[in-house]
């Protein structure tokens, strides 16, 4: 046994950040631990990052290239490989353009520069991301807004935390870690949570407000109303650096506290409180989570959000939400070779038309991709090349994203395991876990840090996602670069740092700067704060922001009510999980080992559902099965269902994909997307529960 | 020797199972024992661990003395003595003893003390984001518990 070298890296287990120490030992990585000198993460991690040994050494894990054939599954060398995606590419790329290739990838995970540089260089502007309905969506409704995206600045000592349906310690917080709240909770802060269910937070906290799922829009308006009336207002800041306040205010008028109320279920009183409390207490932080960004709200409420941050003057103020300062290294968007997109390809993009900020920020809908393979519309999508996505289980409408990923002519997926989306892949192509790559981590995000991961060990064949891309790229005659290091040398370039004088750093930091509006104004058209928007006026949609009731309610579809009495939330995030990830691995699937549905006690007993027992959900959509828990922290109106759920275990094709997968319940039709963002709404829609008939059946099957 | 111990503030564990993975890890245990579990009865999580009990009931009950408390009052289990009759999982009034179908012998949290042999803490209290497993010297993080501080 060989001694144990210690290499420290960076974690991606999730959208990643955290710092490790990896044990290795005659090539292996034997222990991870976390990295005490790491800014993001303190020396903690979660249960994810601790149990990537089990992820990367799996049994299951696909280590070399595969191609599907007639006899199924057969190992094939990375050349041919690469040789049969550069065929394919080629011939469609000839016989229809490089817009009918899609190129798609699942939440963030440190390799859009790569991804986005091969599609741009393609010709491509259908690139299919997770951002339509989380984080990129905020990054571009705050674009709009006030030039950027506000984030918490934890270590500015804040007095008030807005927990916006967020749980930054059970989950991926983007930006900083949840780490950072809870010392600047723990330092005395007010908390105020905004979320459907009494979580650990909701305990905590000092106001708790259980919100009616997917109506923060109005609770926004609703904040604002309040502040205005009561002149809890910056009055120099809306004057100097607003554009729209006069109408803003008008807008916010047509939101009093009791339709706030009708609208949301939070009593007014309550409402009205958390608006003071968030106005006089200063610094505050307003932390919110995708829940907000998933649904038709999307644009609307985060810029609302930046309303209340703008008009409390919290906006790049210490302790508030401010716009870091990114270190000195070459950002993800040049890297990219955005600006190589041809104009006339930049045209031909799906949706591009009608979701005008989706486009800006060079993504498109799922629904639009799905439309063109399915129907032909405006044109089809042939062929596609998918990077640790899962599609089929996490995006909405879920029978429609099988149904057409299944007809794709030609599927590659990039990956670790055989996912129910790779099932439908011509080509399998073995992508390295963050033990195995050398990437500087976390430069996309928005808190100031680029960090260095360290590749630990290489793990069979697989070669990291940056290599794959790379390497089909040259092939495809694209301009890239020698090895993965000459690239990340190329990205440090502007810090004067090469990749291996980097790594020995570990990480650097953008020197800060407050209020910087003061000098430079905000990056928008009007150089303020557009609380009108002119961009969105511009795209010819109503400039302010507004509630848009949620497409499928009571309010909107009382008709439903009978046969689907419910709200149903779905996506309840686990800490062991990231959307469909880590259901193979046995240390997290032994602390959930099924999905599971929150139920109140009152709504299972009218049921007939005991607590375990699994129950049909079924929307208008189609019905799945979860395990019922017992929960009298939710409202009995409300049902919570966990999403991400497939089955590794099954071996056969699909590995149960429909079993318990949520998003064959939630809705994808275009009168139910954000406007401009095309965000889908993957949180809401109505539900009604029953007790499972085959309750034997489903308690044997796993085993 | 003063005696040590673990202790969890419960009422700042969010429930986030690093801990029980981060032990998991350390002492290379597959699916099963599991020497620190968090017990989710939503808003409130359980941590259920070893207290590391003086006149343990765990080695009261073992009838071929496998368990001892050493001198830094850690209560240890020696695998090579245990035969597997699991009388020590009935009279832990914690739950905290558990069974390892692998070995089949009980397997119990041993305060990681190869961890601090090299001065290192216990890999759960150092995983827990929350930062609100402690361990120590028992009387002295009594204390603490009254008054719980971030370290750092
Ligand atoms: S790591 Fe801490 S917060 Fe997380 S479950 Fe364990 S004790 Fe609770
Ligand atoms: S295993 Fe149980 S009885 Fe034995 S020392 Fe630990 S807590 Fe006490
Ligand atoms: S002290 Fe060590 S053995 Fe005991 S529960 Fe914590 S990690 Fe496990």
């Amino acid at each position: 046994m060989g001694a144990v070298k210690k290499i420290r890296t960076v974690c991606r287990s999730c959208h990643g950040g955290c710092g490790v120490i990896a044990h290795v030992r005659d090539n292996k990585v034997i222990k991870v631990e976390g990295d005490p000198a790491s800014p993001i993460s303190q020396g903690t991690m979660c249960s994810k990052g601790l149990a990537i040994t089990q992820l990367a050494y799996h049994p299951d894990r696909i280590r070399h290239p595969m191609k599907k054939t007639e006899k199924g599954w057969e190992r094939i060398s990375w050349d041919d490989a690469l040789d049969t995606v550069v065929a394919k590419f080629k011939s469609v790329m000839d016989a229809s353009g490089p817009e009918s290739i899609v190129i798609g990838q699942g939440t963030g995970r440190d390799y859009e520069s790569h991804l986005y540089r091969f599609a741009n260089l393609l010709g491509t502007p259908n690139v299919l991301t997770a951002g339509h309905m989380c984080y990129v969506s905020r990054v571009g409704a705050t674009l709009i807004t006030c030039g950027n995206l506000p984030v918490a600045d934890w270590h500015g000592h804040p007095r008030c935390i807005v927990m916006w349906g967020c749980n930054p310690q059970w989950t991926n917080p983007d930006e900083h870690k949840g780490v950072d709240f809870w010392s600047a909770y723990k330092k005395g802060a007010k908390l105020i949570v905004i979320d459907p269910r009494k979580g650990f937070l909701a305990k905590k906290a000092d106001l708790w407000l259980q919100i009616r799922p997917g109506t923060d829009g109005a609770l926004a308006m609703g904040f604002m109303n309040v502040i205005i009336e009561e002149d809890l207002y910056d009055k120099d800041f809306v004057n100097h650096y607003v554009h729209g306040w006069d109408a803003f205010v008008e807008r916010a008028k047509e939101y009093p506290l009791e339709a706030v109320e009708s609208i949301t279920w939070i009593p007014k009183d309550l409402i009205r409180r958390a608006a003071r409390m968030y106005a006089k207490t200063k610094p505050a932080i307003l932390q919110w989570g995708v829940p907000t960004e998933q649904t038709i709200n999307c644009t609307d409420c985060t810029r609302a959000l930046v309303g209340l941050m703008a008009a409390t003057g919290n906006l790049d103020a210490p302790g508030g939400n401010v716009f870091f300062v990114p270190p000195k290294v070459r950002s993800v968007s040049a890297f990219s070779r955005h600006k190589d997109l041809a104009p006339e390809q930049r045209k031909k993009q799906l949706g591009g038309d009608q979701y005008k900020l989706a486009a800006r920020v060079a993504l498109i809908s799922p629904k639009a991709a799905w439309d063109a393979i399915l129907t032909g519309k405006p044109y089809p999508l042939k062929a596609g090349l998918l990077c640790g996505t899962n599609p089929v289980v996490t995006r909405a409408n879920a029978r429609e994203a099988y149904a057409a990923l299944k007809k794709l002519e030609f599927l590659a997926v990039m990956d670790f395991f055989m996912t129910p989306t790779a099932d439908l892949a011509d080509i399998f192509l073995p992508a390295g876990t963050w033990l195995e790559q050398n990437h500087i981590a976390d430069n996309w995000k928005r808190h100031g840090y680029a960090l260095a991961r360290e590749k630990a060990v290489d793990i069979g064949e697989c070669w990291q996602d940056h290599k794959i891309f790379m390497e089909l790229g040259k092939r495809m005659g694209q301009e890239w670069f020698s090895t993965v290091e000459t690239a990340l040398d190329y990205l440090l370039e502007p810090s004067g740092l090469t990749w291996e004088e980097f790594k020995k750093v570990g990480y650097l930091k953008g020197e800060m700067a407050y209020h910087k509006y003061r000098q430079k104004g905000f990056s928008t058209p009007t150089g303020k704060v557009e609380l009108l928007s002119t961009a969105l006026e511009k795209w010819g949609h109503d400039p302010l922001p507004k509630y848009t009731e949620v497409p499928e309610s009571p309010v909107s579809t009382p008709d439903l009510l009978d046969e689907f009495p419910y709200i149903l939330n779905a996506g309840l995030r686990t800490p062991t999980f990231f959307h469909s990830a880590n259901r193979m691995i046995p240390w997290l699937r032994e602390i959930r080992p099924d999905p599971i549905v929150e139920i109140h006690p009152e709504t299972a007993k009218k049921h007939g559902i005991a607590a375990g027992q699994w129950v049909t959900i079924a929307s208008p959509r189609g019905r799945v099965k979860q395990r019922a828990k017992l929960n009298f922290g939710i409202d009995p109106r409300v049902v919570v269902a966990e999403h991400g759920w497939w089955f590794p275990e099954m071996k056969e094709e699909g590995h149960g994909w429909d079993i318990s997968n949520i998003n064959i319940l939630t809705d994808n039709a275009p009168e139910t997307l954000d406007p401009v963002m095309a965000a889908t709404n993957l949180r809401v829609c109505l539900c009604n529960i029953s007790p499972c008939e085959d309750q034997e059946e489903m308690n044997g099957w796993r085993n | 020797m003063e005696k040590l111990t673990l202790m969890f503030f419960k009422k700042e564990c969010m429930g986030c199972h690093a801990c029980e993975v981060a032990c998991k890890q350390e002492h290379e245990l597959g699916i099963g024992p599991r020497l620190v579990r968090v017990v989710e009865n939503a808003p409130d999580f359980f941590p259920i661990h070893c207290h590391h009990c003086a006149n343990a009931p765990c080695k009261v009950s073992c009838p071929v003395e496998a368990i001892s408390r050493n001198e830094r009052g850690i209560v240890l289990i020696d695998k090579g003595l245990c035969i597997g009759c699991k009388a020590c999982l009935e009279a832990c009034p914690f739950g905290a003893m558990q069974y390892d179908n692998a070995t089949e012998t009980a397997v119990k949290c041993d305060l990681c003390i190869e961890r601090l042999n090299h001065n290192e803490a216990p890999a759960c209290s150092n995983a827990c984001p929350t930062r609100c497993i402690f361990w120590g010297v028992a009387a002295k993080l009594n204390e603490k518990l009254e008054k719980p501080v971030l370290s750092g």
